[in-house]
């Protein structure tokens, strides 16, 4: 037992991990998953409308790019990208890896995140598009004032959960050798783990995770209630026939 | 009393002003929904569309604002060939205002928004003409009080209300009308159908399909029956409703009167 405690819980090297856990892990770890997290929704939003697009030409390539990234495992895309762009010459964001690691969460992102915001979209009454249209709207501005907007919120609990998955996944960049000063939780929390032979690093680095993942879902899910019930009005009101889903992280 | 007569190609003098629908067929992959329709609405008319379910009007009202694209045929508001490759079909909707069954307000939107979002993005108004525009609009309509609320706030009657005033605020030139009562809990009608009455007496262009027979008796200068995706019958409301001349129009009279 007394092992047990001193290999998770020893609050000495908790204590000493801490600083650089907070600091550098918890801040790179945010600044990959937040930054995967836009590239994933625009390129995202990008594919979803490509994904509803009559023309073939249009939709085949968004169908393609989804597929292979939600068929590949994370790894292997972090890998490819991470190590292999460099090799081969692609290097938009030069020899360090840091780029590269927010680029590959985001293209694997954004594969998922077109098919969440492709239903939200679709399930957002064809009346509304027709009576912006009617109004004069032009496509584009029907879709980015009218329906973007509803799509998105019916689908918030999805794109959160999403986030709470880029933010575990951004852990897997560690294995391209990022430097300190890049480095984010998990990998940080692994070194000390090879050096000391003690996983109480680990274990801090999972609360590090814990206490971002956790709130969001609650935040999220509270904000979605808000959204559905209305601005100012706490009495209850007709809820929109689309299902609420909770977040699961 | 008069069966539809096909004209023939119209010259650009007669296009000056109401609608024009000359020969206008749709179709929906194999099924021809519209099989030549042609209809004139002179300014200020009010035509009334009655027929039964499927028959095509929700169809042929789509097209008079290009929501659906003819698959052939000619449609002109107000001097414009809206089906013209060249047409500016943004601008030339922006003139014709329509009102759907389900309101099809934007829920996202505070009512004001709702009526504001058009003239800011289409019309490019400044934020606080907009509003202005919109409250004397919503003020008229007598739901005013309404602004700050979302559309899931109001009622079905509102709804609609706001959703007239909402086309009203672009000035239109026509408004279109879809079964704009037919969502509506039945103590609700009566007030939509006053506002429709009240903007037909201000002398606006207005088609309406509609299965309120008395509205139309009342108000239509002209009523159409549509079945089968074509026009059966046309003529003065009183003629039309009390004097049909083909059996599918005596039957559908028989069934909702
Ligand atoms: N977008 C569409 N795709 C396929 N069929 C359609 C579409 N819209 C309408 N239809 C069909 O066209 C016919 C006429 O519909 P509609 O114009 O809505 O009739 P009405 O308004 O008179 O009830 C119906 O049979 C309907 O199923
Ligand atoms: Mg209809």
């Amino acid at each position: 037992m007394e092992e047990f405690l001193h290999t998770f819980f020893d609050l000495d090297s908790i204590v000493a991990i801490l600083p650089v856990l907070l600091t550098e892990g918890l801040a790179n770890t945010l600044i990959i998953s937040v930054s995967a997290v836009l590239a994933g929704l625009l390129l995202g939003l990008v594919l979803a409308m490509m994904l509803m697009s009559k023309l073939w030409i249009v939709k085949v390539p968004a169908r393609i790019y989804v597929d292979v990234f939600r068929g590949l495992p994370a790894i292997l895309t972090i890998s490819l990208v991470g190590l292999g762009f460099p090799a081969a010459g692609i290097r938009p964001f030069g020899t360090s890896p840091f780029g590269y690691a927010i680029l590959a969460v985001g293209l694997i992102s954004a594969a998922y995140t077109a098919e969440i915001l492709r239903s939200g979209i679709q399930s957002i009454d064809k009346g509304q598009l027709q009576a912006a249209r009617s109004l004069g709207m032009t496509q584009f501005q029907a879709m980015r004032k009218i329906v973007i907007p509803q799509g998105i919120r019916n689908v918030l609990p999805a794109l959160t959960n999403r986030f709470i998955i880029d933010i575990k996944e951004s852990s897997l960049v560690y294995l391209l050798g990022l430097s300190v000063g890049q480095r984010e939780l998990y990998f940080i929390a692994y070194q000390q783990q090879a050096v000391t032979y003690n996983s109480s690093a680990l274990v801090a680095a999972g609360i590090c995770y814990l206490l971002m993942t956790i709130p969001l879902t609650y935040v999220v899910n509270a904000w979605d209630r808000r959204l559905r019930t209305g601005r100012s009005r706490p009495k209850a009101v007709p809820v929109p026939s689309q299902s609420t889903m909770e977040v699961v992280s | 009393m008069s069966m539809m007569a096909q004209d023939a190609k119209i010259d650009a003098s007669e296009h000056s002003k109401g609608i024009q629908i000359r020969d206008v067929r749709k179709s929906f992959g194999d099924t021809e929904v519209l099989k030549g329709v042609s209809l004139d609405v002179s300014l200020r008319e009010v035509v009334c569309i009655i027929g039964p379910s499927g028959s095509g009007k929700s169809t042929l009202l789509k097209c008079i604002n290009l929501l659906e694209q003819p698959t052939s045929g000619e449609i002109w508001v107000d001097g414009i060939e809206l089906t013209a490759k060249s047409a500016d079909i943004n601008a030339a909707r922006a003139r014709v205002g329509m009102v759907f069954q389900h309101f099809n307000l934007f829920p996202h939107l505070s009512i004001l928004e709702n009526v504001t979002m058009a003239l800011r993005v289409v019309k490019r108004l400044p934020a606080k003409k907009a509003e202005e525009i919109a409250v004397r609009q919503l003020t008229r309509l007598g739901v005013d009080t309404l602004s700050h609320l979302r559309p899931a706030d109001c009622s079905g009657g509102q709804q609609q209300r706001v959703a007239i005033t909402r086309a009203l605020a672009m000035e239109p030139q026509v408004m279109l009308f879809d079964e704009a009562t037919s969502a509506l809990d039945p103590e609700l009608v009566k007030g939509v159908l006053d506002e429709m009455r009240a903007l037909a007496l201000d002398g606006m262009t207005m088609v309406v399909v509609t299965h309120e027979m008395a509205f139309a008796r009342e108000v239509a200068d002209r009523v159409v029956f549509m079945d089968n995706g074509q026009i059966v019958e046309t003529g003065p409301a009183e003629e039309v409703l009390t004097n049909p001349q083909t059996d599918r129009l005596q039957n559908f009279l028989s069934q909702v009167l």
